[in-house]
C-alpha cells in the first residue's frame, strides 16, 4: 500500500517552492527576513509631526503618508476606556470607572488608566488565555478515552501569575522548556514545563501491543512537543521537517531530529511536586515565631516556678493515712474525675471522640472507634515519658495504643501499644516502627474489668535515644536504642488515648484507662517505680492557686505573657504548611541517543544525531556541544537558553508581534506562528524590529511593551469608516484606524457575567466542571448549564476538555483545546445567534442583569435604562434610542430590554 | 504559489460569507427587502469542475465491520479453517493474541444481475448490489478505534484536523441558508470513538463544523433552537424587532465592516431556522410505505431507521452532507456492544449490528432511487477498519481489529453500480489488488463533488493543509 502514499508524492503545491532550498550552506547569510539579526532602526521622519505620541506612531505614519493616507482621529474617551479595559483585562469597565476616567482632566489620565489596568489581577487572566491558545492547553487526554486531567490547572495558574508578576519574557521561556532543570528547583519551574505535555495524548496508542505502532504514536507525541516549542517561541513550523527538509522554512530534517533529541526524555504524565522553596520559607517563618516565643515562655516559666514554690511551701500531702509515696509531677495528666476530660495539671485538655465515654472516673474505649484526643501541646517535646493505667477486658486484641504522642498530621507518633507485632505483648509503637523493637518480655496475663485489674505501663524516651518500657514499675524488657527520637512541635503535636495514631484506621484499644500522664522529661527507674506505687497521687498545683500566689504586679505580667504566648502559638498554628501537590507536567526518562528516521519512518532508523537547534541561525550558536547521550535536562536547558538568547533573531520578533496582534486584531506579521517562507511578510518590518530591539533592551518587560503600544496614537485611533482609506487598504494593514472586532467567546461570556453582576471573581485553583461525567472506558462529558457561583467564574477557569466543549463558546469560535490557535477566527452564524437568544446560560443572565440594574436604579425606569446601557456598552442611550426603548417598555418588561442589550452587536464588539 | 493570507488575518470575507452571506450592502435595506434577501441562496460556491454529485450521505459503521463476514467472500478461508496463518509476516492484531484462521460463520450468495457476493447477514442490502460499487482493498492507517476513526473522517489520526464534511462546507458552501451545510446524525445509542472531534472544523472557521442533531426522541434537534416557553411569542417578536433595529443602526455606523452587517442577517436566519428545523425533523407526514421501507417503527433497529429517513429529508431540503453514524464507541444496550467491535464473538455481535443497519440503509438507497435522487446523491458506506481472518486468541469466535484489508462501498451519483474494485488476498489479510488508502478514498469522494483534493487547501500554522495531507489519488476505476 505504501507505494501510493509515498512522501515522494509531493504535490504541485509543495514542488513549486522546492527551489527555496533554504538550508544554509556554511558561511552563507540566511535569506529569510525573519532570520536576519534584529537591528534597531531609527524611527523615520514624518510630515505630520503633531500626530505621533511615541516612536511607534512615526513608523505607522510614515507608511500611511507614503500611501497618501491620514490616520483617524482619536476615539472618544468612553470608547477608549471600553476598548482598553477589554484589551487588558478582558472585562467591561463599570459605569463608575467610565465616569472617573471621562471626568479626569489630568493629561496623564490615560497613562494612569493603563497603569491601573496592567496592575489588575484580571490582566493575568486575560493574557494567560491568549498564551494558553498558543500552548494548546488541554485538561483532558483527547483521543479515544479523553480522560480528564484534574491536575493540569497548575500550569494555567502559573501562566496567570507570570503575566501578573510581569515575569521577564526570557525567564518565562526558560521555565516552560526547562524550569525543572534550573537551580534551585522551584515548584513554579516544574509546573511551567507542563507546556511541553499539555496537548493531547494517545494513551491507548502508547499502551498498545504492537511495538511499531507504539513507536509511531511516540513520534507523533514528540512532533507535538517540537511543534509547540518551535511555533510558540520561534514562529517556525519545525515539525514539518519530520519527514523531509522543510519546504517553507530553512529547517533540515537533521535539524528536526536534533531538536527532537532535546525532548526525547519528556513523557506524558503527572508528577508529584514538593515545593522546596516554600518549605524553606515555611521553616523560616516558624523559626522566627519561635524565636519571639522563647523569651516569653522562659519568663512565664520562671514566674510559674516561683508561684509553684510558694504554693507547695504551703501545701502538705493529703491523706497522711495512706503509705503511698508521692509520685513525680507530670507535664499533663488526665484522671477523668467527675467525668472531666481536662488536663488536671496543665493546659492539654482533651475531648472524647468516636463514642468514647467516661464512667466512674475511667475512660471507656470500645476498641473500634472510641478515643480521646487533646489540644496541641504548648511546648516542644523530645525526651519524654508516656504513662497509663490500663484495664484490658480481653487479651486477644492487637494494635491499640494506650497513650500516644503524635504529630498533627497523624503520621509521626510514639505510643504504648498492645499486641501489634507480637501477640499479647506491649511495645513502644512508632511511625513505620522506627523507634520500635520486638521485646523479649512475658506475655500479658492480667485481664478484667475492675480498677484492681489495671496494669501500669510506662515508656521512657531518654538521653541518647534510649527507650525503656516498664510494666507495673519494673523494666519490662531491656533498654534499646534504634532511631533518633522524634521532636514534637508546640502548636502541632497532641496526645491520644486509646488509639495508636490518627493516621491509621484500625488502631483502637479495647479497654479502660484509669489515668494517663505525659512527662516532658525522661523519668528515672526510681521515679517510674514511685509513680507506680503512688497510683496517680502527686502534688497538684492548679492554675488558680498559682495566680493567687503571685503579687498583683506579677499577676499582670503573667496575664500579659500568657496572652502573648497564646497569640504567638495561634500564629504558629496558622502558618500553612507547604503540601506536596500533583500536576500534569510530564515525567522524565533519560532516552537512548536519537537517530534520524528515514522519511520519519520508525522502521528506518539512520545516523545518530546530537541535540541542537536550527542550523540556519549562526548566532546564538545552534551547536550545544552536547553528546548524543547528554542528560536530557541539560539538552532542554541548552535549547531554552538558545531561544531566550538576546541575539536570537526570532524570539523577540515573535513575541512583540503576538502582543501587537492581540491589541490590533492583526499582527505586523499576520501569521503569528509562522515567520517562515509561507508565512505573511511584515507590514511594518522596521517597526517590528524597533519593537523587538526595544523589548530585549527593556529586559523583556512585557507590561512595558503593552504600555508602549496602547499609549501610541495609532492604538487610540477611532474606528470610523473612511471611504478613501477603505479603497486603498480595506484590510487596515496600514493601521489607518482601529478595526472593530468581535470579542472572543470567553470575553463574551465573562462580559455577560460581569454586567449581570453574577461574576465570581475568585482566582486560581481547580477548574470548574459544568458537566456530568460518565466513565465507560471513555470519559463522556454531558455538558450542562449549571447555575451557582462556582460555575459563574471567569471562563479561563472552565475546564478545557476536548469533547466537553461549552455550546456557547463553541459557536463563538473557541478553538479545540488540542489545537495551537495563535489567532482566533470570528464567524457570524445563525447557530451563534440561537445560542445567544435562547441558550440556558443567556436566559439566566438577562434576568439577573435586569434585576441588578432595577435594584441599583431603585425602580426608576429611566435611570435603569441608562444604567443598563452603561454597564453593557459604557455609553448612555441617545435621545432617539431612548424614545424607541420607552415605546418598547410601554408594552414589554424591562427584562426583555436586557435580553436585547445582551444580544446587541455593540455589546459583543469592541471598536 | 500564492497564499491568500487575507483569509487568516482578520475575520475575512470568507468567514463572513460562511455564516451569513456578504450582506453588508444589503443590511440597511433589510427591513424593506427581507423577503427578497431570503430567497437568495447565500454562499454557494463553484466547485473546481462540474460535480457528479450535488450532495452526499455517509453511513459510518463504528467499531470495525468484518469484511469477511459481510461482503468479502473467501472460500479459501473455509478450507483453511482452524489452521495457523503463515506467510503474512509478523501478525500484529491489536490485542496481540493471534488465534487460528476462522471461516465466516455466515453463508454467502451471489445477488442481483451483477452477481455480487453478500452474506446472509444483510438480506436487504443484498437486493441493492446492482447500485453498489464495492472497494474490497481498503487499507487503514491505524488499528486502534479512535485514531482510525479520526483518520477515516479527517485524514489524520490526531485531533484537531477538519473533517471531510467541514472541508466540503468550506469548499462548496451552503445550498440553503436555513439549514447547515453539514449535518451529523449520531446513533441514538451513543457517540462514535472520539465523539464530536469527528465532525470538528479543526482550524477551519467554526461555521464549517458539523451540526450534530440530537437524535434521541423528544430532544430539540439543535441546542437552543426553541424560544423558551417562558417568553411569549409577542414579546419575542417585539424584542427581536428592537434588537434588529439596534443592530442595523450599529451596522449603518460601521459600513465598512461586513461582519457587523452579517450579524443582522445571522439573527434573521436564526429565526428562520426556528421554523425550518422542526419541520424537517417531523417525520409524521411520511407515508406508512416509506416508514416501513426504513423500518422507522421497528424497534429492532434502535432508532437508526428514523435517522436514515431524516437523512433523506435533510438532503431533499438542501443539506450538502449528512453523516449518519451506525453504532457508538462504548456502552451497552441490553448487554450488547453498541458497535461492530466483535472481539469476543463475531457471530452474535454482527447479527445484532446487521439487524440494526441492514434495513434502514437499504431503505435509504431504495427511497433515494425511487425519488430520482440517487442520480445526483453520493452514498458512502464505510468503517474504520476490518477484522482479522484469525480469531482473537485460540479457541474463540471473535475477530480482532485489522488494518491491512477491509471493505467500503459507494453508490449513486457518478459511481459504477454492480461493480467491485480491488481485492484482498486469499484469506482477506492484505489488500492484494489495487490497494486504496483513506487518502485515496477521500480524494475520490471530493472528486465526485467537483473538488480537486490538491486544490482544496487552507493555510494553517505554516502549511497549506488538505484533507489528503500530501497523499491521495482519485480511484478512477470506480467512476462512471
Amino acid at each position: 500500500m505504501r507505494a501510493r502514499t509515498s512522501f515522494f508524492a509531493l504535490t504541485a503545491l509543495c514542488a513549486t517552492v522546492l527551489t527555496n532550498a533554504a538550508v544554509r550552506a556554511a558561511g552563507e547569510e540566511p535569506q529569510l527576513w525573519s532570520l536576519q539579526p534584529v537591528r534597531q532602526p531609527e524611527p523615520p521622519a514624518v510630515k505630520d509631526t503633531g500626530w505621533p505620541i511615541n516612536p511607534i506612531d512615526r513608523f505607522v505614519l510614515r507608511r500611511l503618508e507614503s500611501r497618501g493616507l491620514k490616520p483617524s482621529g482619536s476615539a472618544d474617551q468612553t470608547t477608549l476606556i471600553r476598548r482598553l479595559t477589554f484589551d487588558l483585562i478582558g472585562l467591561p469597565p463599570t459605569p463608575a470607572e467610565v465616569d472617573a476616567f471621562v471626568n479626569d482632566k489630568d493629561p496623564r489620565a490615560y497613562d494612569r488608566l493603563v497603569d491601573r489596568l496592567l496592575a489588575s489581577p484580571h490582566y493575568g487572566e486575560r493574557w494567560a488565555r491568549h498564551w494558553l491558545d498558543c500552548a494548546r492547553f488541554s485538561e483532558s487526554q483527547g483521543f479515544e478515552r479523553d480522560k480528564l486531567r484534574p491536575n493540569a490547572w497548575h500550569y494555567r495558574d502559573y501562566v496567570i501569575r507570570a503575566f501578573n508578576e510581569n515575569k521577564p519574557y526570557d525567564r518565562f521561556i526558560i521555565e516552560q522548556i526547562a524550569g525543572d532543570a534550573l537551580t534551585p528547583v522551584t515548584a513554579d519551574g516544574i509546573v511551567a514545563t507542563a507546556l511541553l505535555v499539555c496537548g493531547a495524548y494517545d494513551e491507548v496508542g502508547a499502551g498498545q501491543q504492537s511495538a511499531v505502532m507504539k513507536a509511531r504514536v511516540r513520534e507523533e507525541e514528540l512532533e507535538d512537543i517540537v511543534s509547540v516549542v518551535s511555533q510558540t517561541f520561534l514562529g517556525m513550523t519545525a515539525n514539518c521537517a519530520r519527514c523531509h527538509d522543510h519546504k517553507f522554512a530553512p529547517i533540515s530534517q537533521v535539524d528536526y531530529f536534533r531538536i527532537k533529541s532535546v525532548f526525547e526524555g519528556v513523557r506524558h504524565g503527572e508528577r508529584k511536586i514538593v515545593d522546596a522553596a516554600a518549605s524553606k520559607r515555611h521553616a523560616a517563618t516558624i523559626a522566627k515565631l519561635n524565636a519571639q516565643l522563647k523569651p516569653l515562655q522562659d519568663r512565664l516559666a520562671a514566674l510559674n516556678k516561683t508561684a509553684t514554690q510558694r504554693v507547695l511551701a504551703k501545701q502538705t500531702p493529703d491523706k497522711p493515712e495512706t503509705d503511698r509515696p508521692l509520685g513525680p509531677r507530670p507535664f499533663a495528666h488526665w484522671s477523668f474525675e467527675n467525668g472531666s476530660t481536662r488536663d488536671t495539671v496543665g493546659q492539654v485538655h482533651g475531648e472524647l471522640k468516636g463514642g468514647a465515654k467516661i464512667e466512674s472516673g475511667r475512660l471507656v474505649l470500645n476498641g473500634s472507634s472510641a478515643f480521646f484526643q487533646t489540644s496541641p501541646l504548648s511546648k516542644d517535646i523530645r525526651e519524654k515519658t508516656l504513662e497509663a493505667w490500663v484495664v484490658l477486658p480481653t487479651l486477644n486484641q492487637g494494635g491499640g495504643g494506650a497513650i500516644t504522642l503524635e504529630s498533627g498530621n497523624g503520621v509521626t507518633f510514639d505510643s504504648i501499644v498492645y499486641g501489634e507485632r507480637q501477640p499479647r505483648k506491649w511495645m513502644a509503637g512508632s511511625d513505620f516502627f522506627r523507634r520500635t523493637n520486638d521485646l523479649t518480655a512475658p506475655q500479658e496475663s492480667t485481664q478484667g474489668s475492675q480498677p484492681n485489674d489495671a496494669v501500669h505501663m510506662a515508656i521512657v524516651y531518654g538521653p541518647d535515644n534510649a527507650i525503656t518500657v516498664y510494666r507495673n514499675g519494673q523494666p519490662y524488657a531491656a533498654t534499646y536504642k534504634k532511631h533518633q527520637l522524634q521532636s514534637y512541635k508546640a502548636g502541632d503535636a497532641r496526645v491520644l488515648l486509646g488509639k495508636r495514631h490518627t493516621g491509621s484506621a484500625r488502631s483502637h484499644l479495647n479497654g479502660q484507662i484509669l489515668s494517663a500522664s505525659l512527662y516532658d522529661r525522661p523519668l528515672s527507674a526510681g521515679e517510674v517505680q514511685a509513680s507506680y506505687k503512688s497510683a496517680g497521687r502527686f502534688l497538684h498545683v492548679y492554675p488558680a492557686d498559682l495566680l493567687a500566689a503571685l503579687t498583683p504586679q506579677e499577676q499582670a505580667e503573667h496575664k500579659r505573657l500568657t496572652e502573648r504566648v497564646a497569640k504567638l502559638a495561634q500564629q504558629l498554628q496558622a502558618v500553612p504548611s507547604p503540601q506536596p501537590f500533583t500536576s500534569y507536567t510530564g515525567v522524565r526518562r533519560q532516552p537512548p541517543p536519537t537517530r534520524l528516521l528515514d522519511r520519519g519512518d520508525v522502521t528506518k532508523p539512520r545516523q545518530v544525531v546530537s541535540p541542537g537547534a536550527m542550523s540556519v541561525i549562526g548566532q546564538p550558536t545552534p551547536d550545544f556541544k552536547l553528546k548524543p547521550d547528554a542528560p536530557e535536562a541539560q539538552r532542554r536547558l541548552a535549547l531554552a537558553r538558545w531561544i531566550a538568547h538576546h541575539d536570537n533573531p526570532l524570539t523577540a520578533r515573535v513575541m512583540v508581534n503576538r502582543v501587537w496582534h492581540y491589541h490590533f486584531g492583526r499582527g505586523i506579521v499576520a501569521t503569528p506562528n509562522d515567520f517562515g517562507e509561507s508565512g505573511a511578510k511584515p507590514t511594518h518590518p522596521q517597526l517590528l524590529d524597533w519593537l523587538a530591539a526595544h523589548f530585549v533592551e527593556s529586559g523583556w518587560d512585557v507590561k512595558a511593551l503593552h504600555k508602549l503600544i496602547v499609549t501610541s496614537a495609532a492604538y487610540r485611533q477611532s474606528s470610523d469608516h473612511n471611504d478613501h482609506a477603505m479603497q486603498v487598504d480595506a484590510g487596515n494593514t496600514l493601521v489607518w484606524r482601529f478595526k472593530p472586532r468581535r470579542l472572543e467567546g470567553e470575553a463574551v461570556r465573562d462580559a455577560v457575567l460581569s454586567v449581570s453582576g453574577l461574576l465570581n471573581k475568585q482566582m486560581g485553583g481547580p477548574s470548574f466542571r459544568p458537566f456530568d461525567v460518565v466513565v465507560n472506558n471513555t470519559h463522556f462529558y454531558h455538558v450542562k448549564d449549571k447555575p451557582g457561583p462556582q460555575f459563574d467564574r471567569r471562563t479561563i477557569y472552565r475546564i478545557n476538555v476536548s469533547s466537553g466543549k461549552d455550546p456557547l463558546l463553541d459557536v463563538l469560535d473557541c478553538p479545540d483545546p488540542s489545537v495551537k490557535a495563535p489567532l482566533r477566527r470570528s464567524t457570524t452564524t445563525p447557530r451563534a445567534s440561537l445560542m445567544l437568544m435562547n441558550g440556558p446560560f443567556m436566559q439566566r443572565q438577562f434576568k439577573a442583569f435586569a434585576k441588578r440594574v432595577t435594584d441599583e436604579a431603585n425602580g426608576d425606569q429611566a435611570k435603569a435604562v441608562d444604567l443598563a446601557f452603561r454597564y453593557a456598552i459604557a455609553r448612555r442611550p441617545t435621545d432617539m434610542e431612548r424614545r424607541t426603548i420607552n415605546a418598547f417598555l410601554e408594552r414589554e418588561s424591562f427584562e426583555h430590554l436586557c435580553w436585547v442589550i445582551l444580544n446587541m452587536t455593540e455589546f459583543v464588539y469592541v471598536r | 504559489m500564492s497564499v491568500d493570507l487575507q483569509d487568516n488575518a482578520t475575520p475575512s470575507r470568507r468567514d463572513v460569507l460562511a455564516g451569513a452571506g456578504g450582506l453588508g450592502a444589503v443590511a440597511s435595506g433589510w427591513l424593506l427587502h427581507r423577503d427578497a434577501v431570503a430567497a437568495a441562496p447565500s454562499n454557494t460556491q463553484a466547485p473546481h469542475f462540474p460535480a457528479r454529485a450535488k450532495r452526499i450521505v455517509q453511513i459510518f459503521c463504528c467499531g470495525g465491520v468484518s469484511h469477511l463476514d459481510t461482503f468479502d467472500h473467501k472460500p479459501e478461508l473455509a478450507k483453511l479453517h482452524g489452521k495457523e496463518l503463515t506467510n503474512k509476516g509478523k501478525l500484529d492484531p491489536f490485542f496481540g493474541r493471534p488465534g487460528r484462521l476462522m471461516k465466516s460463520p455466515f453463508a454467502f450468495k451471489r445477488h442481483g444481475r451483477s452477481g455480487q457476493w453478500v452474506s446472509d447477514l444483510l438480506p436487504n442490502l443484498a437486493t441493492c448490489v446492482d447500485d453498489i460499487c464495492f472497494i474490497k482493498s481498503m487499507v487503514a492507517k491505524n488499528n486502534n478505534h479512535t485514531p482510525a476513526t479520526f483518520a477515516a473522517n479527517s485524514g489524520f489520526t490526531m485531533n484537531g484536523f477538519p473533517s471531510m464534511g467541514s472541508w466540503l462546507s468550506y469548499g462548496l458552501g451552503n445550498v440553503v441558508d436555513e439549514l447547515p451545510a453539514f449535518v451529523v446524525l449520531p446513533d441514538p445509542r451513543g457517540l462514535p470513538a472520539g465523539g464530536s472531534i469527528n465532525w470538528t472544523a479543526g482550524f477551519l472557521p467554526a461555521a464549517h463544523q458539523g451540526t450534530a442533531f440530537a437524535t434521541k426522541q423528544g430532544q430539540a434537534p439543535i441546542a437552543a433552537l426553541n424560544t423558551p416557553t417562558s417568553i411569549k411569542p409577542g414579546t419575542r417578536k417585539a424584542s427581536f424587532a428592537l434588537l434588529q433595529r439596534m443592530n442595523l443602526q450599529f451596522a449603518d455606523a460601521h459600513r465598512g465592516d461586513s461582519s457587523i452587517a452579517a450579524r443582522v442577517r445571522a439573527y434573521e436566519l436564526a429565526a428562520r431556522m426556528q421554523l425550518s428545523v422542526p419541520a424537517v425533523v417531523d417525520l409524521s407526514k411520511e407515508s406508512k410505505d416509506t416508514r416501513d421501507l426504513y423500518g422507522v417503527d421497528d424497534p429492532a433497529n434502535e432508532g437508526f431507521g428514523r435517522n436514515c429517513l431524516l437523512a433523506r429529508r435533510l438532503l431533499e431540503r438542501g443539506v450538502r452532507f449528512v453523516q449518519l453514524f451506525n453504532g457508538g464507541a462504548f456502552g451497552k444496550v441490553k448487554g450488547r456492544r453498541i458497535n461492530w467491535d466483535g472481539h469476543e464473538d463475531v457471530i452474535s455481535n454482527h447479527k445484532y449490528q446487521s439487524q440494526v443497519m441492514d434495513r434502514p440503509v437499504a431503505g435509504l438507497l431504495k427511497d433515494l432511487k425511487r425519488r430520482g435522487m440517487l442520480d445526483d446523491t453520493l452514498v458512502v458506506w464505510s468503517t474504520e477498519f476490518g477484522r482479522t481472518p484469525i480469531t482473537q486468541g485460540v479457541g474463540s469466535t471473535g475477530r480482532d481489529h485489522h488494518q491491512h484489508a477491509y471493505t467500503c462501498w459507494l453508490a449513486g451519483a457518478g459511481v459504477k453500480g454492480g461493480h467491485t474494485h480491488g481485492a484482498s488476498d486469499e484469506v482477506g489479510y492484505f489488500a492484494a489488488e489495487s490497494p486504496v488508502t483513506t487518502y485515496d478514498f477521500h480524494a475520490t469522494v471530493l472528486h465526485l463533488l467537483g473538488l480537486d483534493h490538491e486544490r482544496l487547501t487552507y493555510y494553517h500554522n505554516g502549511i497549506m493543509r488538505r484533507l489528503t495531507d500530501v497523499h491521495g489519488h482519485v480511484v478512477g476505476e470506480v467512476l462512471t
